[in-house]
């Protein structure tokens, strides 16, 4: 409800789930996308599914390669130091989708980072969880490299 | 626009965060910066939006034994009703007396 006003004028909104997917490799996992929109699911069972299936997942407004906010952006930049699949959802598109993920981790803001199934939290916790280190144990044998860029 | 009201409000609403904070938390050090400006514009703030992005730096003792999303829950928690009215996010950086001695 805090973003509620300016949402409705909101190009990207198509209704829909819209979902992307950035992996470091290849070997991309295409049955892990919710395509099932129409299924007897709950949304609030969607997401939490999705954040069970995914090792390393963001809730953000709008995409990795297009993030429409800085906190988003700062979010993903600091995850894709570590080489790790990244599973992207974009809030933006659907204010549903925004309002499961509120409630799922009764988290007010977004970007919000679930790793291992577990609330992380957003931009300030996962920097400052890079710069002090942590992030490279717990994202744990899926980090490939880290630590490099631990300035700013 | 941003920033034509900003000193004739009679409580802006970083003195209201200020005062939540500060009586909750007992913070030894309170930094409230607005960096709205920085997001006008922004995908979901409305044009004539002010006060809607601010930093915050907290020390307080009540952060001791609070792992980070439990001291952000902290904060968020006391910045409910300004969240629900027009706030749109917070950066913040809440630490212990004796992290920030160091």
């Amino acid at each position: 409800m805090t973003y509620s006003s300016g949402i409705s004028g909101d190009s990207n909104a198509n209704g829909g789930t819209s979902a992307t997917r950035v992996t470091a490799d290849t070997d991309t996992h295409q049955d892990f996308q919710p395509t099932s929109k129409g299924s007897d699911m709950s949304l609030q069972d969607i997401v939490a599914q999705d954040i069970k299936e995914n090792p390393v997942i963001i809730f953000m407004k709008g995409y990795p390669e297009a993030p429409r906010c800085g906190f988003s952006a700062l979010a993903v930049k600091v995850l894709q130091q570590y080489g790790v699949s990244i599973t992207a959802r974009d809030i933006l598109s659907n204010m549903k989708l925004k309002e499961s993920v509120k409630a799922h981790s009764n988290w007010p803001t977004f970007p919000q980072i679930f790793i291992n199934g577990e609330f992380v939290g957003g931009s300030d916790i996962i920097l400052s969880m890079h710069q002090k280190g942590e992030l490279k144990d717990l994202l744990g044998d899926s980090a490939q490299k880290g630590e490099q860029d631990s300035a700013q | 626009m941003m920033g034509s009201r900003g000193t004739s409000v009679v409580l802006s609403r970083a003195a209201r965060m200020r005062q939540k904070l500060q009586s909750a938390l007992e913070a030894s050090a309170l930094d409230i910066e607005d960096v709205s400006y920085q997001h006008a514009g922004h995908a979901a703030v409305k044009d004539n939006a002010n006060e809607t992005h601010f930093n915050i730096k907290v020390i307080s003792p009540k952060f001791e034994g609070q792992n980070l999303v439990k001291r952000h829950r902290m904060v968020y928690d006391l910045l409910t009703d300004e969240l629900n009215s027009g706030l749109h996010a917070i950066s913040i950086v809440a630490k212990t007396p004796t992290e920030s001695g160091s």
